[in-house]
């Protein structure tokens, strides 16, 4: 892991943690609802103050709480068009899949490449200190499989174009 | 005109929608843009005296909670001045001196708004710059490593290191703190 | 696997089964091959006659351009009147087969090459040119040389695609070979870049002997004149050119070159498509760990199956 990489994934870790003090809470606006705060945003004094964790200008990790919710934002590194094109392709291929991962958005916040909601219920029936272990996991190894990608790819126009042209020589 | 399109809550002077924000915060007392300047230069005067602790605790004992935003970006830029200018070594000790002194608390908690207001600050305006994804230039290897390097990433480091220091010695409370105080720096 | 082909699989398959002296069978078969080629093997009259017709988009550019001569030279006693809906036909009777087995097997070999060689004639033609004008050019020293000589002759278009083409031009010290390509989609686009990029990159790190490789959007120098061609602004459209020296038109060398160049679109998308493939297999693989890990939060509900020191299992009353 480099230098810089661990203060920025603690930080996030400490914050998620803070974070995610969730409870129960029906919605004021309409009777018998129940909705995550931050997105139904109906409320102002239920929401809390968003922080943002950054660790340069091109990564970043937005957190949303609210009494009920939070929605995670992350913006993963991109360096050039390839890792752009690569990370565009797995965060939809990821959110494609939104059903069997609870807690992706469907839909990332704008400026960012991924979002998760937490609600309450996600934090009963889960262990809280798994799910941040969840998250920091994962962007860990969203970078490394970004990276991992673009070296094949290159490794692999590298084989590729040599052998065609090795039959000219 | 669309009717369907209109938020009716909004219209509603009971509905929760409008709830009036500003009175879950303290009244504070407005601070104008040449007061937090003046502060800035006392504070300053210290940080060149040596005293950066001295700076660290005039600074967060201060905030301007009644200033406008250019007034606050003002105080912002001098408390990151002075974290940049202490020394890693030196963190850990100085956190745990101010935490034990009286008021400490209160005054770590404004450090933990500084250093997210910090993060959050310096990672907006820079991404016009971002603006062109070049390919890469035509170099023998396309081969990059992703290494860091980033604008912003050294300021940013600083601000991650005292993060930790600060969590170690005052707690997740103080993060909860800053989500939950409606007075932002 | 890495490299493609030359020759028709299916054509040849189905030759080496028939030649092989198995009883006769009536076949009707429509084979499809790159670049929107399509052949119809047939056996209208008797079994033993079988007729293979063969559709080229661009056939009559390639007419224009000596394709009949090539044709004629490859397949001469076979070819046949081109069946209706197909631009060239040959017949090859199963009882007037060559006695030998090499012959058969040349036979079966050129057959199965019928794209090929019906794409082949620009090239040999501009081989061809090049020679002639590699002579003339000798006379002269490189300054004195007339206008004629070092400009190089027409450019050959072959519109092998609905939207790509091929352009080659021959001048007195090499050929350029110029293939338009169109990437629809971003991300085939940037995956053309980086393959690109290597292929230019390939002959500075490696091998220097092979032919130049030029990327770029906007229509190469060569082709100031032609009508008809995108300017590139939108970026799908990319020319790649390859300059063929002399060394790789040497006359024992240039069917080799006029088969391999040929498949150079199709190798560099298959592999495109080959690469995104595999990034998906990965991603769905790298979701699955993910997926693990998020369950991972889920407290186990199921008590663990407790057992007595002699291995009985007992449950708890409830």
């Amino acid at each position: 892991m480099s230098q810089s990489l661990r203060p920025y994934l603690q930080c996030v870790r400490s914050s998620l943690t803070a974070a995610l003090s969730l409870s129960d809470f029906a919605s004021q606006a309409s009777e018998r609802h129940n909705v995550p705060e931050i997105e139904a945003a109906s409320c102002p004094e239920v929401l809390l103050n968003p922080l943002i964790v950054s660790r340069n200008e091109n990564e970043k990790v937005l957190i949303e709480p609210s009494v009920n919710s939070v929605r995670i934002s992350i913006k993963i590194k991109q360096a050039d068009e390839i890792e752009n094109i690569l990370v565009h392709k797995f965060t939809r291929f990821l959110t494609q899949r939104a059903e069997a991962f609870f807690i992706l958005r469907r839909k990332a916040i704008k400026g960012y490449d991924i979002s998760f909601l937490i609600t309450n219920f996600h934090t009963e029936d889960m262990l809280k200190h798994k799910l941040v272990d969840f998250i920091i996991q994962f962007m860990e190894e969203v970078d490394k499989e970004i990276s991992e990608m673009k070296l094949f790819l290159n490794a692999r126009a590298r084989f590729v174009a040599e052998s065609f042209l090795t039959p000219f020589d | 005109m669309n009717w369907r399109t209109i938020n009716v809550d909004l219209l509603d002077p009971e509905s929760p929608a409008n709830f009036a924000i500003s009175s879950l915060s303290p009244a504070a007392p407005p601070v104008s843009a040449s007061e937090v300047q003046s502060l800035s230069s006392q504070i300053k005067q210290l940080l060149r005296g040596g005293d950066s602790e001295g700076a660290l605790r005039g600074a967060l004992e201060n905030p301007p909670y009644g200033g406008d935003a250019a007034a606050k970006e003002v105080h912002l830029a001098t408390v990151v001045e002075i974290l940049q200018s202490i020394k890693q070594s030196e963190m850990s000790p100085m956190l745990s001196r101010i935490y034990d002194s009286e008021g400490g608390v209160e005054v770590l908690d404004v450090l933990m708004k500084y250093l997210y207001k910090g993060m959050a600050h310096s990672s907006k305006p820079s991404s016009a710059s971002t603006g062109s994804m070049s390919p890469q230039p035509t170099g023998f290897s396309q081969i990059h490593s992703r290494g860091g390097g980033e604008g912003g990433g050294q300021a940013m480091s600083v601000l991650l290191s005292w993060h930790e220091k600060l969590v170690e010695i005052a707690g997740l409370g103080s993060i909860v703190r800053v989500m939950s105080d409606r007075r932002t720096v | 696997m890495l490299l493609l082909d030359y020759q028709n699989v299916l054509i040849q398959s189905l030759l080496t089964e028939r030649f092989s002296g198995a009883s006769p069978v009536s076949i009707d078969q429509v084979v499809s091959d790159f670049d929107g080629v399509t052949y119809h093997l047939s056996t209208p009259e008797s079994k033993t006659k079988i007729l293979i017709s063969i559709n080229v988009r661009c056939f009559k550019e390639l007419v224009q351009y000596g394709a009949q001569d090539v044709l004629e030279r490859e397949y001469g006693p076979y070819i046949v009147a081109p069946e209706s809906g197909y631009d060239f036909s040959i017949q090859i009777d199963l009882e007037s087969l060559p006695a030998d087995q090499d012959a058969k097997d040349d036979l079966i070999r050129r057959t199965s090459l019928l794209k090929r060689n019906s794409m082949a004639a620009p090239f040999e033609r501009a081989f061809d040119d090049f020679m002639q004008r590699q002579e003339e050019a000798s006379k002269f020293t490189r300054e004195s040389a007339p206008e004629g000589v070092r400009e190089g002759g027409e450019v050959m278009a072959i519109h092998y695609r609905d939207e790509e083409a091929i352009y080659i031009k021959s001048s007195h010290d090499r050929v350029t070979v110029i293939f338009s390509t169109i990437f629809r989609e971003e991300t085939d686009r940037i995956f053309g870049k980086v393959f690109l990029q290597e292929f230019v990159d390939a002959r500075r790190r490696a091998i220097q002997n092979a032919p130049q490789v030029l990327y770029r959007n906007e229509p190469p120098l060569e082709l100031q004149g032609v009508r008809g061609l995108s300017d590139g602004s939108n970026g799908e459209v990319g020319y790649v050119t390859f300059v063929l020296f002399p060394r790789h038109l040497t006359p024992q060398r240039r069917q080799e070159t006029i088969s391999h160049i040929q498949t150079f679109r199709d190798y560099f998308h298959y592999h495109i498509k080959a690469s995104k493939a595999y990034i998906h297999s990965r991603m769905r693989r790298r979701t699955a760990d993910f997926l693990q890990v998020l369950n991972r939060a889920r407290p186990e509900n199921e008590e663990k199956e407790r057992k007595t020191a002699s291995g009985r299992t007992f449950r708890v009353q409830g």
